[in-house]
C-alpha cells in the first residue's frame, strides 16, 4: 500500500504526473483497499456502510462562489426505504402502471419485487462513478 | 440505534451561521402525545387502504434505526445548509 503510494509520489516529483492525477491516483487507491476500520473485519474486504455523493463545481455562473455537495447515506437507510416499497398496496401499483404506461413508459411495477431491489442495493458497494468536467466533478462511491 | 442528535446548520448570505442542535429522544418525549394521535391516524390509514399496520411500523422503526451516520452538506456561494444525524 505504502509502496504505491510512494511510486505515486515519486512518479510526481519526476514530473511525469500533474499534481491532480496524484491525488485522483492516491484517492483510487484508498478506496480500491480502504483501511481496515474496526468491526468490519468479517470477510475478504470490509463491506461499505455509506452511499456518497460528492460534487464540487468551480463554475461560479451567476452565484457568488463555487457550488459543493457532500451527502452520505447509510446503505441500511436505503435497505429500510426499498422494504417500504412493499407495503405499496397492489391497486396503487396498477394505477401507476396504468399512468407510466400512458405516459409512454410501460413499466409493470407489480413484477418489481423487493429482493430484486435489495439485490440492486447489495451490489451499490461496487458502484463508483466518477464524473470530470472542466470545472466541476462529481463522485458516486460506497465506502 | 434510534437517530440521538439531529444537527442543522444554514449559513446565510450575509455569513453568518445559524445552528440547530436537535435532541431527538427529549423532542419525542415532548413530543408524545402528539406523536400517539400520528400513530392512531396511521394505522387508520392502514386500514383504509389495506396495508398491513405491524409491517409499516416496522418499516418506519427500521428507517428511524438506519438515519444515524446520514449527512447532506450543500454550499453554493456564501450559502450553506448542513444536516447530519448522530
Amino acid at each position: 500500500m505504502n509502496e504505491h503510494r510512494r511510486q505515486i509520489l515519486e512518479m510526481l516529483a519526476e514530473g511525469k504526473i500533474t499534481a491532480d492525477e496524484a491525488e485522483r491516483l492516491i484517492d483510487a487507491l484508498a478506496r480500491e483497499q480502504p483501511g481496515s476500520p474496526p468491526g468490519t473485519a468479517s470477510g475478504t474486504k470490509g463491506r461499505p456502510k455509506y452511499l456518497r455523493v460528492v460534487l464540487n463545481s468551480e463554475d461560479d455562473s451567476g452565484l457568488d462562489g463555487p457550488t459543493r455537495m457532500n451527502i452520505r447515506i447509510p446503505l441500511q437507510l436505503l435497505r429500510a426505504g426499498v422494504r417500504l416499497t412493499s407495503l405499496i398496496p397492489p391497486q396503487a401499483l396498477t394505477q401507476v402502471n396504468a399512468q407510466l404506461a400512458k405516459s409512454g413508459v410501460p413499466i409493470d411495477l407489480t413484477q418489481l419485487k423487493p429482493q430484486h431491489i435489495e439485490d440492486l442495493v447489495e451490489h451499490l458497494d461496487d458502484i463508483i462513478v466518477d464524473l470530470d468536467e472542466p470545472g466541476s466533478k462529481i463522485q458516486v462511491f460506497c465506502e | 440505534m434510534i437517530p440521538q442528535l439531529v444537527t442543522v446548520r444554514h449559513r446565510r448570505a450575509n455569513g453568518r451561521w445559524l445552528r440547530f442542535y436537535v435532541p431527538v429522544l427529549p423532542v419525542l418525549l415532548v413530543l408524545s402525545p402528539l406523536l400517539l394521535l400520528a400513530v392512531l391516524g396511521g394505522l387508520i390509514a392502514c386500514r383504509i387502504f389495506r396495508v398491513s399496520a405491524p409491517g409499516a411500523l416496522r418499516g418506519i422503526g427500521r428507517l428511524l434505526w438506519a438515519l444515524p451516520g446520514s449527512r447532506f452538506e450543500i454550499e453554493e456561494g456564501r450559502m450553506a445548509f448542513l444536516v447530519s444525524v448522530r
